[in-house]
């Protein structure tokens, strides 16, 4: 069975400045793949490389293929032009963006913009086709049809996200790119947000892959994960096996930090600093100066390697059979 | 709720002028004293200006002096020019047609050409095409509209006689046809038109590119490019209908300008409108017109305000909905 | 590009910085010492009408057969003293009503407000000729003419910056402390709108400069002294144009370009200065 996306290798730079430094990534179709990271890490960077969207002072390279179900020849997204990958975007591959964030044109109806992405990858649909299918698409994200007559301004934070996933959906693409499309919205909101893109996914058999910096919202919707720092991936496996037995003093971490509902556990602290600058990259793993179990050998660079069945970390200590305990002296040492 | 929002517009736009009502009052009735123009009538004697003084209600209290010229005023009659002899209502009534001519045709065509050019400019940005725009719309925004106005002339009516150099068209021309007429007031409308829209066309651009280059950075155009449109369909169709809204309600800022271009662009093509009318009351200390005319030019501004909040009303849905 | 670049680093080394220094500079020199380079008495007239250049007349004659360069060189001297006076008082006059309004609020800034609202409506050159015209026209009135007409935009940037400085920690905890609001304008508020007034006023010396070139071309300059708006005026009615005299028509307009250009270069990079967002912009 082959995958229906494959990344090889991908580096994004802007300027001298390495965003996305070698990502591997592969996707089954139907597949949930959660990617994880703090703000900067590069999330957003591959998602936008994926589609092409980069603004032009950013430079890519590597090899991105995807293979659509019932398209005969895998598309070759590193090889295609401006024109090219127009016809791929959204009938392929569509985005959601973040919640809070300004995604819909503000001065054009709601069902316009849905006709526009429709007729734009379907020339032949008829204006009733449309109409039918915008009501439909508004429906199966639980909004009623008339609230397509509506402006963007006119909807409610948990409407417009509703909308944006609607938009999404309009070309029935075979891959879904959700980034952060919860952040900003309550609570109430979030849960309902999650549950419908679970439930697409379920329905139409897409493949999805959710960028969030919370581990707790990847880990009810996703089958695997990838945790990414400064630009590369540090560890990636099944959403059980790492959350059960994180093998990357990072993922460690983040994990630690999520508050547990009802449970008695302390919460460790806070990990200290903050991601590096990407023109300023410490030697050797990136994670380093910020890890209380960094030694000599993290001067050189981990590569990322299979350390248990289905789960690769890029840490020289990897398999971590247990975790030592964490001392404040031991942060402090490594925040200094 | 809308009809409350443009009731409010227009209450606004009528205190507005009535302040250039008291203004112009004062300005006129108090500190250029009416007495001093009527001492210039040749051989008065003091019962006689007593006289003229009670004619002209001078003798009243302030206050029913202004009431009196407030009803007058909103009547049209403006009074007397001492220049003609005509009433500065007729004189206004003739050079309006001509300024509005003068005046719609060079902010249409700024605007027009402000707005594509700012389009060019904001989607180039930093290369030399960018660069050259923003020099020129420096340059033309520093020159004097009436020296560009000199030069037009030097250059397109001297050096290469292709157009007129004055007046609204020939004189003492007998017209075959309506349509000659027509093409004859337009061959000397080129001149006149060219200097009012070079004169507006820096500020045109400067605000639609500044528009553009923050409309371009919004997520949605990166959602348009997304979908898969073209980025000239992106442009076309969803950055510059948000890019245009701003540049609605900062243009009514320029109305200001527009008229104190029409004043010396209209005085150097002796374009027979209300600049050169204007011009011609500076020149004769003929106040009565001086007056009208700056009341005729406030409102016009205060008129032309009025419509670009409504025009932005019926663009932007997001104004109407609160 | 860093954020906390100097000022003067700004002025010097960028290409904008140091073409609006250099020419502002020209043309301050020349207005200061104008009067001792000019070849000729610039009111002296001669026989010579509307003649080109040459070497005696290096920018040609008037139509009274004055030296066109000489009295190019006394017209710097009433632009830049106009231009420069005026952007003073408008800018005292703007900085007072956006201050005042914009710290004691209430009734006081509704007032102020209204005003500013009413100066900005207006249409600012009719009223600078209305007002010249009934006080007879001379230095001191085009001067305080055109600074009293345009201040309006001054007092509403500094009256929206007075009020969200007012809301500052700093300016509450002296107020908590019983200090005076006019301690409290003069410590905290006006130093920290000073630099926003000065890139303000800077750009207003260019539409001074403006005002007054247009209001002697109307016929309402100071008539004892030329300036580039006067000879533009002159050769416009002496048929100048038409006589395909451009020595006599291209300089003063250039001259006021040139002049208008440097100051507003400078007036963008004081104001990119004091607020970093419309650096992104450029």
């Amino acid at each position: 069975m082959s995958a229906l996306l494959e990344i090889r290798d991908l580096h994004v730079n802007h300027g001298d400045r390495p965003i996305v430094d070698g990502v591997d990534l592969t996707l089954e179709p139907g597949e949930a793949l959660g990617l994880a990271g703090e703000s900067g890490c590069g999330k957003t960077t591959t998602a936008l490389a994926l589609m092409k969207l980069l603004p032009a002072s950013f430079n890519q390279s590597g090899t991105m293929t995807l293979r659509p179900p019932g398209v005969e020849e895998p598309i070759n997204v590193e090889r295609r032009t401006e024109a090219g990958m127009q016809v791929v975007r959204w009938r392929h591959v569509s985005l959601v963006f973040q919640g809070a964030m300004n995604s819909l044109d503000p001065v054009k109806r709601v069902d316009h913009q849905l006709a526009e992405a429709i007729t734009l990858h379907e020339r032949a649909a008829s204006a009733g086709d449309v109409r039918a299918r915008i009501g439909e698409l508004l429906t199966t994200v639980g909004l009623t049809p008339g609230l397509g007559r509506s402006y963007p301004h006119q909807l409610s934070g948990g409407q417009r996200q509703r909308v944006m996933i609607a938009l999404a959906l309009a070309c029935r693409p075979s891959l879904v790119i959700a980034d952060e499309p919860t952040t900003a919205l309550d609570v109430v909101m979030q849960a309902q947000i999650l549950e419908l893109l679970e439930r697409l996914r379920e329905q139409l058999g897409l493949a999805l892959i959710l960028i969030s910096h919370d581990l707790g919202v990847l880990a009810e919707t996703c089958d695997r994960i990838a945790v990414m720092y400064a630009g590369r991936i540090v560890e990636t496996g099944p959403v059980r096996e790492v959350f059960d037995a994180p093998q990357h003093p990072y993922t460690k971490r983040l994990l630690d930090s999520l508050p547990v509902i009802g449970g008695s556990r302390v919460l460790a602290p806070p990990i200290p600093g903050g991601p590096p600058d990407p023109s300023d990259l410490p030697q050797g793993c990136r994670f380093r100066p910020r890890c209380p179990y960094a030694a000599e050998v993290c001067l050189q660079d981990p590569p990322l390697r299979e350390v248990r069945p289905a789960q690769a970390a890029a840490c020289h200590f990897a398999p971590w059979d247990e975790w030592p305990p964490v001392t404040e002296a031991a942060v402090e040492g490594a925040a200094g | 709720m809308n009809t409350r929002w443009l009731a409010g517009k227009v209450a606004a736009a009528l205190v507005t002028f009535a302040f250039v009502l008291v203004f112009n009052f004062f300005l006129f009735r108090v500190m250029g004293d009416p007495t001093s123009q009527l001492a210039r009538l040749p051989r008065a004697t003091p019962e006689e200006i007593q006289k003229l003084r009670a004619n002209y209600g001078l003798d009243k209290p302030i206050t029913g002096q202004f009431v009196d010229y407030a009803g007058d005023t909103l009547r049209l009659d403006l009074g007397i020019s001492q220049r003609t002899r005509r009433t500065v209502w007729t004189e206004i009534k003739e050079a309006l047609p001509w300024t509005l001519l003068l005046v719609g045709t060079g902010t249409l065509l700024a605007t027009l050409i402000g707005a594509w050019l700012g389009v060019i400019a904001a989607t180039r940005r930093g290369k030399p095409a960018d660069d050259g725009l923003l020099g020129f719309s420096l340059f033309t925004y520093a020159a004097p509209e009436y020296w560009i106005g000199i030069i037009l002339i030097l250059v397109f009516a001297v050096w290469l006689p292709v157009f007129p150099a004055g007046q609204q068209m020939t004189p003492g021309e007998d017209f075959s046809s309506w349509f000659a007429q027509a093409a004859d007031v337009a061959k000397h409308l080129v001149l006149p038109a060219s200097a009012m829209t070079l004169m507006l066309l820096g500020q045109y651009f400067l605000i639609m590119r500044s528009s553009m280059v923050d409309v371009l950075t919004e997520d949605f155009i990166t959602v348009k490019r997304a979908i898969g449109l073209p980025w000239e369909r992106v442009v076309r169709s969803h950055a510059v209908p948000n890019a245009l809204l701003p540049l609605v309600t900062l243009s009514a800022i320029q109305f200001g300008a527009v008229v104190g271009g029409a004043i010396t662009i209209e005085t150097i093509f002796s374009w027979p409108g209300l600049g050169e009318l204007s011009f011609n009351a500076i020149n004769d200390k003929d106040f009565p017109v001086l007056q009208g005319t700056f009341l005729i030019f406030s409102a016009g501004v205060i008129l032309a305000n009025l419509l670009a909040d409504c025009l932005y009303f019926v663009l932007d849905p997001r104004v109407q909905a609160t | 590009m860093t954020r906390e670049r100097g000022v003067l680093d700004l002025l010097l080394q960028t290409w904008r910085g140091r073409i609006g220094l250099g020419v502002l500079g020209l043309f301050l020199f020349l207005a200061i010492f104008g009067s001792a380079i000019a070849p000729h008495d610039p009111d002296a007239s001669s026989l010579d009408i509307l003649g080109g250049i040459s070497g005696d007349h290096w920018l040609g004659t008037t139509e009274q057969g004055s030296d066109v360069f000489s009295q190019l060189l006394a017209g710097a001297r009433v632009s830049i003293v106009v231009g420069f006076a005026a952007a003073a008082i408008s800018a005292i006059l703007g900085a007072a009503v956006g201050l005042i309004g914009g710290y004691f609020g209430g009734w006081t800034d509704r007032v102020l407000d209204a005003l500013e609202n009413w100066f900005l409506v207006i249409p600012t050159l009719p009223l600078m000729i209305v007002l010249a015209r009934l006080l007879n026209p001379s230095l001191t009135v085009l001067i305080a003419v055109i600074g009293l007409t345009s201040w309006a935009g001054t007092g509403r940037i500094v009256r929206a910056q007075v009020l969200t400085l007012r809301e500052r920690a700093f300016v509450e905890r002296a107020r908590a402390l019983g200090a005076r609001d006019s301690y409290i304008i003069r410590t905290h508020i006006l130093p920290n709108t000073l630099p926003l007034i000065f890139a303000n006023t800077v750009l207003i010396v260019a539409v001074a400069i403006l005002s007054e070139a247009a209001l002697a071309f109307l016929g309402l300059g100071d008539p004892t002294r030329i300036s580039w708006g006067t000879m533009l005026e002159n050769a416009f009615s002496s048929g100048a144009p038409s006589a395909g005299a451009w020595w006599y028509v291209i300089p003063p307009g250039l001259c006021i370009t040139l002049l208008v250009l440097s100051v507003s270069i400078l007036g963008y990079l004081f104001e990119e200065y004091v607020n970093p967002r419309l650096r992104e912009q450029v």
